[in-house]
């Protein structure tokens, strides 16, 4: 377990170094002087000066990239151009809407997948299972900033029992937060519901075939018992690895959904960093998404010992 | 079935019957490799018989689709079926060259990092911090510092699909470098990395062009979404993210404009799935087992199509199954690979 959590630890502070370093080059690739680019032409000497000793633009590459690091070592990511506020801060005011798309998201797509996989494994003959089998792919085959106008079209537009866009926070108003939320959630649900079957469906043939459950089956369990109790928790398993991998993904997705729907998230403030080429607050964003990525991945680990005896024991 | 075990005396003839009896179990993949080359065929064939995709005319705007424009025409009077054709040569001419990127890439880099321990360590650390980024981050990024361009996209795209690539490719080079030809090849003095090609390489190339396949319908995804958000080929040009985007603002008048370039893009990737996964059926004999093992759950017991289980009373159905089909497919693999 704690060789786990080194080696973990390991992993997040290389990922961390390479998205960050990787940032740092893009940024410094701007062509010309990016505090030109973000005063405007006409700005005073004294103002570009300023900005690009806040930006650290001062100084070698090399020693720019140290004095970034020394930064974000000591945990500061610098202040916001925009925001006029430290990015950490900005950071924490808009994660709240990211957060709940994707959590919701995901656990609703877990639970239909787990749904539609224990009915097809019961009963792979039924008209559900094959519907189920040829709309998966298709599922994962929408790309999600057009079912987001299609779900708009049809459900705010034409219906007009949901609003377009907007947000409400699930705290403060519950009722409001779920209209708003439902639309956005549809959306990601779709791609990650379908991928989610899709790979529970081959771990669970793949279990199908072991031995134990002939043992099961003569121990007299019925088929819905044998699915239940002992193939789905062993099949679990990669489906918690593509929650993981799939997380990058699902945050790229949430940043378009959030953008379409205009939801005040991480995502459409990376959007609106780049627009306006806030770039502290765009290499926050992105180191911060890297942190997310690596926390889930590692809570993903831990989830294996507490369904899997044998990673607990070794 | 039968032809492929009366042939089963020389490889070389068996091959033959093999891709026929292939084909016969696949037919998903025979369509579906038949719709592609239809998709590519009317995208680059079509648009010298259509009218100029960017020619305006504004008096003809937003008009419902008809004889003359069968998809209707756009809020400058363009005709959207030309549009469509013409933004699909974009669409899917960039996938193509984006997959050619980062497959390359990936499998040098996962042929290396599988077949070099020492690389590997190295290699393999970065490619899991890449994968941690979003691929619209990195894009989005790359187009603000150097302008939203198809080169821009181009390469944040293939740097972002690398990994992917790599990872999939070194798994199974290290498979491979355990085989016995490779000691062979090594005891007879030949050198690694003419070893690394000679003989990896061709091991890893089936498994790699399914990699390919289903990498070119995530570069079309992420494509559209990119050309979607203004990041991708600028507007005159039409592709088929621009044209969704552009139509966005009148969909509810004019739905068509949305429905129809997001209809192309979902086909597209659909059939580019379909020839992905099926093809892998064909090559990796792990998921063989399952479809295998699909197919005769979804027919009822092995063996005996009209036999004893019905569907009234599925115990006696399922007892029995899993194991033998899969001992079946195992052994057929087998003998597949063994070179």
């Amino acid at each position: 377990m704690t060789g786990l959590l080194l080696r973990r630890f390991r992993d997040l502070i290389i990922i961390l170094l390479v998205v960050g370093t990787m940032m740092f080059l893009i940024i410094r690739l701007v062509p010309g002087d990016p505090a030109v680019a973000i005063l405007g032409a006409n700005a005073q000497p004294q103002e570009l000066a300023n900005l690009r000793q806040a930006l650290g633009l001062d100084g070698a590459l090399y020693e720019q990239y140290l004095a970034w690091l020394g930064q974000v070592v000591t945990g500061n990511l610098g202040e916001s151009i925009t925001h006029n506020a430290p990015v950490l801060t900005v950071i924490g005011q808009h994660i709240g809407p990211t957060l709940t798309l994707a959590v919701i998201s995901t656990a609703i797509s877990f639970c239909i997948a787990v749904a539609i996989t224990t009915w097809y494994a019961v009963r792979p003959r039924s008209p559900l299972a094959r519907l189920v089998n040829q709309s998966a792919p298709l599922g994962m085959a929408i790309p999600d900033f057009w079912m987001s106008l299609i779900l708009i079209l049809v459900f705010a537009l034409t219906l007009r029992w949901l609003p377009t866009s907007g947000y409400t926070s699930l705290f403060s108003d519950p009722a409001a937060a779920v209209q708003s939320l439902v639309l956005p959630v549809a959306v990601l649900v779709i791609a990650q519901s379908a991928l989610f079957t899709l790979t529970l469906r081959e771990s669970v043939l793949g279990e199908l075939t072991q031995m134990y459950l002939r043992t099961a089956r003569i121990k007299g369990l019925t088929e819905t018992q044998v699915v239940l109790r002992h193939v789905l928790p062993n099949a679990l398993m990669p489906i918690l690895t593509i929650v993981g991998t799939n997380f990058a993904v699902l945050i790229g997705g949430i940043v378009i959904i959030e953008s379409i729907f205009v939801i005040p998230g991480l995502g459409s403030l990376l959007l609106g960093a780049i627009h306006t080429r806030d770039f502290p607050l765009i290499q926050g964003i992105t180191l911060f998404i890297a942190l997310l990525f690596v926390a889930v991945n590692l809570l993903v680990d831990l989830s294996y010992a507490l369904i899997d005896p044998k990673v607990r024991v070794s | 079935m039968t032809a492929g075990v009366a042939q089963q005396t020389t490889p070389r003839a068996a091959r033959l019957p093999r891709v026929r009896r292939a084909v016969r179990r696949n037919p998903v993949l025979v369509v579906a490799t038949a719709a592609l080359g239809l998709i590519v065929l009317i995208v680059v064939v079509l648009p010298f018989f259509l009218p100029d995709p960017n020619a305006t005319d504004p008096v003809n705007r937003l008009l419902p689709p008809s004889a003359g424009h069968p998809f209707g025409t756009d809020l400058y009077g363009r005709d959207v079926l030309s549009r469509l054709v013409s933004g699909g040569r974009a669409s899917l001419g960039l996938a193509a060259l984006i997959t050619l990127c980062a497959a390359t890439a990936g499998m040098l880099i996962g042929l290396i990092s599988g077949f070099f321990r020492a690389a590997d360590v190295v290699l393999m650390r970065i490619m899991d911090a890449w994968m941690a980024f979003p691929a619209i981050i990195l894009a989005t990024a790359l187009a603000v510092a150097l302008g939203a361009s198809l080169w821009t996209e181009l390469i944040a795209l293939s740097v972002i699909f690398t990994p992917f690539v790599a990872r999939v490719i070194r798994s199974r080079v290290l498979s491979v470098a355990n085989r016995s030809f490779i000691d062979a090849a090594r005891v007879s003095g030949m050198g690694r990395w003419k070893t690394l090609f000679v003989h990896v390489f061709p091991n890893v190339l089936p498994l790699a062009l399914v990699q390919i396949i289903i990498l070119s319908a995530a570069a079309m995804l992420i494509d559209g979404a990119l050309s979607f958000l203004g990041l991708g080929i600028a507007p005159p040009t039409p592709t088929w993210g621009n044209m969704i985007a552009e139509g966005r603002a009148y969909m509810h008048e004019a739905a068509w404009l949305i429905i129809i370039p997001g209809l192309a893009i979902i086909l597209c990737v659909y059939v580019l799935n379909l020839i992905g996964g099926s093809l892998r059926q064909v090559v990796d004999p792990r998921s063989r087992t399952l479809t295998e093992l699909q197919r005769l759950r979804s027919r009822g017991r092995p063996g005996s199509r009209k036999g004893p289980a019905r569907t009234g009373d599925t115990d006696d159905g399922h007892r029995s199954q899993p194991e033998r089909p899969a001992d079946a497919a195992d052994t057929s693999h087998e003998r597949t690979v063994s070179p």
